[in-house]
């Protein structure tokens, strides 16, 4: 995103609207710039700030910095996953699809999130310590479709500086593999720039009880008393076996 | 994953803040799955929702109101309503379990009274998705209260720059609570930004100030 200097007033409304706080108006200045480098192009500022001389603009955006309004943007539709936002399906229609089966755990790590956004090669450096449990990242997911080789959580060596609102990391392991992970997960939080949040998918027990609750409270780690509940409404439901 | 969570928050200022979402399955289940997702939004209202939301379009400030959102929706949108408390919430799922749209519906929200709310209209968890917190450089972030309202937009909308702005116009009575709370809404485009719940935490905010 981009404000015209010849037409912005410096009346500041759209600072407020950046998520990443790239946009600055320095006292006694004629006009607000963009940081360039750190704005993640999700347009928040060009839909909400109502600027009264239409100062602020989409440049065009070309490869690799697509990108970030492909995970930044919420209403960008991303093409592998075919709907808005930087996610999937994942569990909202688990009971027709069947993506995460008895047995398994969903996992997400959502990098950049909350406020502080990401880079890739944060991004980079959690998805090839998960990588080496051997998880296949989910196809469907847009920042899988940046990977260049998902089998080691390689990025493309060319997207690698550029700054997303966040970028979800996406993938299931079996239930007995589960503390590894966290143990890996709990290692590489300490090795980056930035924050992620983790959350976990799974298939409720027929008695109603969620299988990786023991797992993960076994691990010493927290989970919140709220989340989301696929009711099971979805038909036709997924034939389990 | 996902929009709807990473909620924070203590168990008491949760407990008036559910998220209900209703989306099709691509290849599965979208065809022709417009007309019931509308229904559902309509269902929704009628029963007592705050807001809804089309994930796909906007909420109703990008439509141009609440009847926009409901004309505009489309087979392959994700649509949310939003209630502050569990007797709406009970209601409309009862109505969705009755109507049989047959599309995947997801409550988000304190899992225990999510759960209760299931029961009395006898429907049962499929799957869950729990949230972990936080992880790495989490000194960084901004304080718990701002936090709390943060990530009622999970793409990051409602941008800490707001919140803080948000803040000071209530402490210096140049906005209600409500004003404030319906203006922290509008950039949480898919709609699932709960003002009520926005409003009670300014309230506690600019009180403790004072």
């Amino acid at each position: 995103m981009r404000i015209d200097p010849d037409l912005c007033i410096a009346c500041g409304q759209c600072v407020p609207y950046c998520p990443v706080k790239a946009i600055r108006l320095e006292a006694g200045a004629d006009f607000a710039e963009i940081d360039f480098d750190e704005c993640a192009e999700c347009s928040n500022c060009l839909r909400m700030a109502e600027c009264p001389t239409d100062a602020i603009y989409q440049q065009e955006l070309v490869w690799p910095r697509t990108v970030r309004s492909l995970l930044s943007d919420p209403l960008t539709v991303a093409k592998e996953s075919g709907i808005t936002g930087r996610g999937t399906e994942e569990m909202k229609t688990n009971d027709v699809t069947g993506r995460f089966k008895r047995g398994f755990a969903g996992i997400a790590i959502e990098l950049g999130r909350p406020v502080l956004g990401a880079r890739f090669y944060d991004v980079e450096k959690v998805a090839q310590a998960v990588a080496s449990l051997g998880v296949e990242f989910e196809p469907r997911n847009p920042t899988t479709s940046l990977m260049e080789d998902p089998r080691i959580g390689k990025f493309k060596e060319d997207i690698l500086n550029e700054k997303v609102v966040s970028a979800i990391l996406e993938f299931a392991v079996k239930l007995e593999q589960l503390p590894q992970l966290l143990e890996i997960i709990k290692r590489v939080a300490d090795e980056i720039k930035t924050v992620f949040s983790l959350d976990i998918a799974t298939r409720v027990n027929p008695d109603g009880s969620v299988p990786i609750e023991p797992v993960v409270k076994a691990a010493g780690l927290w989970l919140s008393p709220n989340g989301k509940t696929n009711i099971g409404l979805g038909r036709p439901l997924v034939k389990e076996h | 994953m996902t929009h709807t969570l990473h909620r924070m928050g203590s168990v008491e200022n949760l407990s008036e803040d559910y998220v209900v979402l209703m989306m099709p399955s691509k290849d599965i289940n979208h065809a022709g799955s417009g007309p019931k997702l509308r229904r559902f939004l309509q269902m929704a209202l009628d029963n007592g929702a705050i807001k809804i939301g089309d994930g796909r379009l906007g909420n109703q400030y990008h439509q141009g109101g609440v009847d926009k959102v409901l004309e505009n929706v489309e087979d392959r949108a994700v649509v949310h309503a939003v209630f502050r408390d569990t007797e709406s919430l009970a209601r409309t799922l009862l109505a969705v379990k009755e109507a049989d749209f047959g599309l995947s519906v997801v409550v988000s929200g304190l899992f225990g009274e999510v759960e209760k709310c299931c029961k009395r209209v006898g429907l049962e968890k499929h799957t869950v998705n729990i949230s972990m917190g936080r992880w790495g450089r989490t000194e960084n972030l901004p304080p718990q209260e701002i936090l709390e309202i943060n990530t009622m937009c999970g793409h990051g909308m409602v941008t800490v720059g707001l919140i803080e702005e948000v803040i000071a116009e209530v402490r210096n009575k140049r906005c209600t609570l409500e004003e404030g709370a319906e203006r922290l809404f509008r950039p949480c485009v898919c709609g699932i930004f709960n003002p009520h719940r926005a409003a009670q935490l300014l309230e506690e905010m600019t009180a403790k100030e004072q």
